[in-house]
């Protein structure tokens, strides 16, 4: 586009431009035609004509004249307001964090459809990809897009991902865990262990800390439990605790039994193994099928743990590694496992009867089902034989009278539940058990068909029984009907009872150390009793937190603790203190 | 798979532990001296790498040279308000925990 542009001179401002001006045609922009014609036009006629003929077709049309011109409101009624209420929404924030392992792992299941098991291939693909130089690296994979990422951060990520994986790392983190939480615990787990509080040099010393340590000696300050601490962590908050045992060889670790959020048949119960090394987080965590109610380890192979549950299946765990393979043997398919919540297990050492000198370990189970079994392994599971059936007795008034007329004089083959069992400390023939009508029987393993004894005093279900450890002859019991009973072997009326609380007793032991005192849980406290200090009231008395029901008791083998497990899935050890006992093996009781 | 469920059990264990009372913070080194993973800034982190790096190499030697067969495990330095624990295995792990009154 050129614009010439030319100097505008004078002459040419004065010079005279003709300028024509012409018109275009009419652009017609709308035409629309009238509708009306004049009379005076020339085909006013034919129209006319058309007009007339149109109003003969519309007055001759059916139903003319029927039209009514009417007029119609509608009504529009008044508004209510009307409020519904409706569930919140829960809104629930989840993530998280994937590893590029597991994306690879994705992968190749997709592509393969075989799982890679060995952690060695897995771990060799990392450290192949590791090797790469450190420069621009493409990662590519079957399903993803090709990716460039830096080499630097990717080395990185990568060589995190691999020693996740290494044992040895992990081993690391435990001692980590263990180191930390010790620093924080000292002074508990030095009065745990009976050691002296660490001093911190430079830092004042608490006083209240020393103190126990001079007053030792004296005998007025009174027996005293101290709270150490409580093993509770997330898993079991809010689970009941309904049982727990420590490991026969390593005296720091106790496996607590959990059952479910209420006490329901078909909640998932729980099995946490603690230490004393790690007060904050359980070293093993089981997830069991059903309500726990029993468990023991065993003594001959120590890292075995037999778990009894509610639905009457025992199942043998391994603890020595976390792993999927823990579970070894369940005895779900066993066509004569337990009907009913298996209530407590024991592992014994046997008596072979051809020869007398070896001693097997076999697992001894009491049932709701009224069947003491003892349990063997043979190719691929486990099975059981009866070792006794709680048959139900009548005429139980008779049964301190005379034994031999109650023995006949059954007749119905019901069985009643077995809750509790004990077996005697020397002799290892002979056991002790407590079911649901009261009664205490002795049995003998030689005979599976007929009681040795029956002791009848509680009317209300026998929840625990232990002999004592110090006097062969002597056995606690105690039951739902608030009391606890001490009994002498072959007497078939308890020595002493002992009542103090109007509430069921959960569960009674006698103390590893001292021959007079045992300790006893019922609902609502914590009592330890000194059968040398008085017969009418326990010594100590410990109240549980409002709203929460102390369930069961253990004492602890190597230092002067207890160990109360509760309703809301806490473990709480408390130390004894200020407990002057005369330390003496052997108390006879005389009356 | 038992893999996953096992790195799962790592990631948590290393929360719990940063999540510890009175734990400052945990670093992971490589035995490159290079930070693998660490809830301290990168300042602290670079910091405490570097130094402890020489300080372990020198335990080790020690530990050594008395013994053969042995290797250092761990080392402990306590200090008037805060005590640094290394676990050492192939990778260090450091965490500085500030002690209880």
């Amino acid at each position: 586009k050129d614009t010439a542009t030319e100097q505008v001179t004078e002459d040419m401002l004065k010079e005279v431009v003709d300028i024509f001006i012409s018109e275009t045609d009419t652009f017609s922009l709308l035409d629309i035609p009238g509708t009306c014609v004049s009379v005076d036009a020339d085909d006013a006629d034919a129209i006319i004509a058309r007009n007339s003929q149109y109003e003969e077709v519309c007055r001759n049309r059916a139903g003319h004249g029927k039209d009514v011109d009417r007029s119609v409101q509608t009504l529009n009624g008044a508004t209510k307001n009307k409020q519904v209420q409706s569930n919140s929404l829960i809104m629930v924030d989840a993530g998280k964090s994937v590893m590029l392992m597991m994306i690879f792992i994705n992968v190749l299941n997709t592509m393969t459809g075989n799982i890679p098991n060995h952690r060695t291939a897995i771990t060799s693909f990392l450290a192949a990809l590791f090797k790469y130089p450190a420069e621009r690296q493409t990662f590519v994979s079957g399903s993803l897009k090709e990716v460039e990422v830096d080499g630097n951060s990717l080395n990185t990520e990568l060589e995190w991902e691999l020693i996740v994986l290494s044992e040895k790392f992990q081993h690391c983190l435990l001692a980590m865990e263990k180191s930390i939480l010790r620093n924080n615990s000292q002074p508990q787990l030095a009065a745990y262990r009976q050691l002296a509080v660490l001093e911190e040099p430079g830092c004042p010393v608490k006083p209240d800390l020393v103190e126990p340590r001079k007053g030792g000696t004296e005998s007025s300050q009174s027996p005293a439990l101290e709270c150490l601490w409580v093993f509770s962590c997330e898993l079991s908050r809010g689970r009941s605790v309904s049982c727990m045992a420590w490991n026969r060889k390593n005296p720091d670790l106790l496996a607590v039994g959990y059952g479910g959020f209420d006490f329901g048949n078909q909640t998932p119960g729980l099995v946490c193994c603690w230490s004393i090394k790690n007060l904050k987080w359980p070293e093993r965590v089981i997830h069991c099928d059903s309500t726990v109610t029993s468990l023991d380890f065993s003594a001959s192979s120590p890292s075995q743990l037999a778990v009894g549950t509610r639905d009457g299946s025992i199942t043998i765990y391994s603890v020595h590694s976390q792993d999927n393979r823990s579970q070894i043997v369940s005895s779900r398919e066993s066509p004569s496992r337990h009907m009913g919540p298996v209530w407590q297990l024991r592992w014994m050492q046997q008596e072979l009867s051809s020869s007398g000198e070896e001693k097997e370990e076999a697992l001894l189970s009491v049932g709701a089902d009224g069947r003491i079994s003892k349990w063997f392994f043979f190719k691929h599971g486990f099975d059981c034989t009866d070792v006794m059936k709680l048959k139900r007795i009548q005429n139980t008034k008779k049964a301190g009278r005379n034994k031999t007329e109650t023995m006949t004089g059954s007749v119905l083959t019901a069985l009643t539940p077995g809750l509790c069992f004990d077996f005697h400390p020397t002799d290892s023939s002979i056991y002790l058990t407590g079911t649901w009508e009261g009664l205490i029987h002795k049995c003998s393993f030689s005979n599976t068909q007929q009681f040795v004894e029956t002791y009848s005093k509680h009317f209300c279900p026998v929840n625990c029984v232990a002999w004592s450890p110090f006097n062969p002859d002597v056995f606690l019991s105690c039951s739902s009907d608030w009391t606890i009973q001490l009994w002498k072997q072959d007497h078939s009326k308890p020595l002493l009872g002992f009542t103090s609380a109007q509430k069921a007793v959960c569960d009674v032991k006698w103390s590893p150390k001292w021959a007079t005192v045992f300790g006893a849980v019922n609902e609502e406290q914590l009592e330890i009793w000194d059968l040398n200090l008085s017969i009418l009231d326990p010594v100590i008395v410990q109240p549980a937190a409002p709203g929460v029901r102390m369930t069961s008791l253990l004492f602890s083998s190597q230092t002067d603790c207890v160990v109360v497990g509760d309703s809301v899935g806490e473990v709480a050890v408390y130390q004894l203190k200020n407990f002057s006992v005369a330390e003496r093996s052997q108390v006879n009781f005389s009356w | 798979m038992f893999l996953v469920k096992q790195a799962e059990e790592v990631e948590a264990r290393m929360k719990r532990i940063a999540a510890t009372k009175g734990v400052i913070g945990t670093l992971v080194v490589n035995p490159d001296g290079v930070p693998l993973r660490s809830t301290l800034d990168q300042s602290m982190t670079l910091q405490y790498a570097g130094q402890l790096q020489n300080l372990v190499a020198l335990a080790r030697s020690t530990v050594r040279d008395i013994d053969p067969q042995n290797d250092l495990s761990a080392l402990r330095v306590r200090a008037k308000n805060y005590e640094i624990i290394v676990v050492t295995g192939d990778y260090l792990m450091i965490t500085i925990q500030k002690l209880p009154e």
